[in-house]
């Protein structure tokens, strides 16, 4: 087919136009996506740690080598193979229990400080509240290692030298939550000290359990995650007061961040751009008034 | 020299006055060689909108090229300070001399750069006012771009989280400040037209002895002279 010049532009100029023109924004807002959450009820965990063992299972991550080292903890700390752990805290809760279980692991907040330094969007904070994150994106930067309030992401140096890494954290499982299923290490759990649902329902569930062991044998019982960080996406019925349990109990969102986010890297493309919008008129005013012959 | 003018029997002399040596030369582009990648590869992760290249393998390999590039930045100054230490502490002396005739050199700047008012520039020793701060914060950046670079290269997930955080903003300012600066040198040594020879000079090592008298005077006539004529000149037109 022999297409005229002029048709022929016309028709790219409208392909074009087509292209540019984002489809979602035609489309109607989609329904209002709730945001879920994960609670654990310090009250019901036995520590068996069966939630790290699913864990591994359905992210596929390496078993990691512990020796007895007579403590509860296995593995010590998280890893970029541990994106989940059990705790334990010497505390007398009660007059039988001096000890308390804290089951660690990302808290999906609701102001996340990790999505806000990552410079590749391999974490994001998706609609319904999951901070999920993609391996395949991550350059190992390590920034949400270090920015993080709760020192949650891991990162799994492969060179130190040539600074290549992957860093890693739980996901609630976002592949299973994104086909309408529960993160694995709930459905593991014996004891039914994990529970998964719309965040309302769960902060519900929440207070009423932490009203119940308050009016029984726990009158420290408290809620941990309603409001801070933008509300966490995992909620905790703790026993004993945060900090028993390592938990900051006013998490802040670090100030740097936002220093650097919000100012210095705003203020620096506005101070190059000003440079060279100055320099090309110096340099338009200069080649106007210099005149070449007086100079050396 | 003489320098025979094109199509013409007539030749000209020019004397020629070294101002660099070849070390100098050499490292200042290698200077220039590593700086570029530097700050290129530090922009993606510092521009929002060049996330494509800052993720995955790309992202990985613009890492470890501002890592080959750093060790090259670094390793100038340590060179210039093996090979050529006494040049060294002389330019850093000369850096970090200041007078009146800087104040002047301020003043005068924006008329002489701009509207090519030659008559407002007052006498220069080897490195103009304008030069001298540049190096100082070159000298400061390099520095600190090396304090805090270092340590969140080795010592990430070692050191507090604090002090990376306050390494990474550090980093990034100084990065601000450097690559505004740079495009300004980039500008006054290669783009403007007044000053030519400067980049003859990061060639060669050498600058004609009119352009050393013009810009250069303290230099070329030795500071005494060169205030004396340049108060002389003022009372003659009048100022």
């Amino acid at each position: 087919m022999i297409m005229e010049r002029r048709r022929f532009l016309k028709l790219s100029a409208a392909s074009m136009g087509c292209l540019l023109f984002d489809p979602a924004l035609s489309l109607a807002a989609p329904a209002e996506t709730k945001r879920l959450a994960m609670l654990y009820d310090n009250a019901k965990c036995v520590g068996c740690r069966a939630c790290q063992m699913a864990c591994k299972q359905w992210n596929k991550l390496s078993p990691v080598s512990t020796d007895p080292q007579g403590i509860y903890e296995s593995p010590r700390r998280l890893d970029p193979n541990s994106w989940t752990q059990i705790r334990l805290a010497r505390y007398p809760v009660s007059a039988e229990r001096d000890y308390l279980f804290m089951k660690v692991g990302c808290m999906h907040c609701g102001e996340p400080a990790c999505v806000a330094v990552c410079p590749t969007s391999a974490l994001k904070k998706q609609p319904n509240g999951l901070v999920t994150f993609e391996r395949d994106l991550c350059n190992g930067c390590g920034y949400c290692t270090q920015f993080c309030p709760f020192h949650i992401p891991q990162l799994e140096v492969i060179n130190r030298l040539t600074g290549e890494a992957k860093s890693s954290k739980c996901t609630f499982c976002q592949d299973r939550v994104a086909e309408g299923l529960r993160p694995y290490c709930i459905q593991s759990c014996p004891a039914g000290a994990l529970d998964w649902g719309e965040r309302d329902a769960m902060l519900e569930k929440a207070r009423e359990r932490v009203a119940a062991l308050k009016a029984g044998e726990f009158p420290q019982a408290n809620l941990y995650g309603e409001t801070q960080l933008g509300g966490l996406g995992r909620l905790y019925v703790l026993l004993a007061p945060p900090e028993v349990y390592g938990l900051p109990a006013d998490p802040k969102y670090p100030a740097i961040s936002t220093l650097w986010q919000k100012i210095v890297q705003p203020v620096g493309q506005a101070v190059f751009g000003a440079t060279i919008l100055g320099l090309v008129a110096a340099f338009f005013a200069a080649r106007r008034n210099v005149h070449m012959e007086e100079v050396e | 020299m003489s320098v025979r003018l094109k199509g013409t029997d007539s030749a000209i002399m020019i004397r020629w006055i070294p101002k660099y040596t070849t070390v100098e030369r050499f490292l200042h582009w290698v200077h220039t060689a590593s700086f570029i990648p530097l700050a290129l590869t530090g922009f993606v992760l510092f521009a929002p909108w060049l996330e494509p290249l800052a993720q995955g393998a790309a992202g990985v390999t613009i890492r470890l090229i501002h890592r080959i590039a750093a060790v090259f930045f670094g390793g100038v100054p340590i060179v210039y300070a093996i090979l050529q230490p006494r040049r060294m502490v002389l330019n850093l002396k000369e850096f970090l001399t200041f007078s009146r005739y800087d104040l002047l050199w301020l003043k005068g700047a924006f008329p002489y750069y701009v509207l090519g008012r030659h008559e407002e520039m007052p006498p220069q020793p080897r490195f103009n006012t304008g030069e001298r701060l540049t190096a100082i914060v070159l000298v400061l950046g390099t520095l600190i771009f090396g304090l805090t670079g270092l340590p969140m290269w080795f010592l990430k997930g070692v050191m507090p989280v604090w002090l990376f955080q306050l390494a990474v903003i550090i980093h990034d300012l100084m990065f601000i400040i450097t690559f505004a600066m740079f495009m300004v040198h980039f500008y006054l040594a290669v783009v403007h037209p007044m000053m030519w020879q400067s980049l003859v000079s990061m060639r060669y090592g050498v600058v004609s002895e009119s352009y050393a008298r013009a810009h250069h005077a303290m230099w070329y006539y030795g500071e005494k002279r060169a205030k004396e004529m340049w108060e002389q000149h003022r009372r003659e037109v009048g100022h």
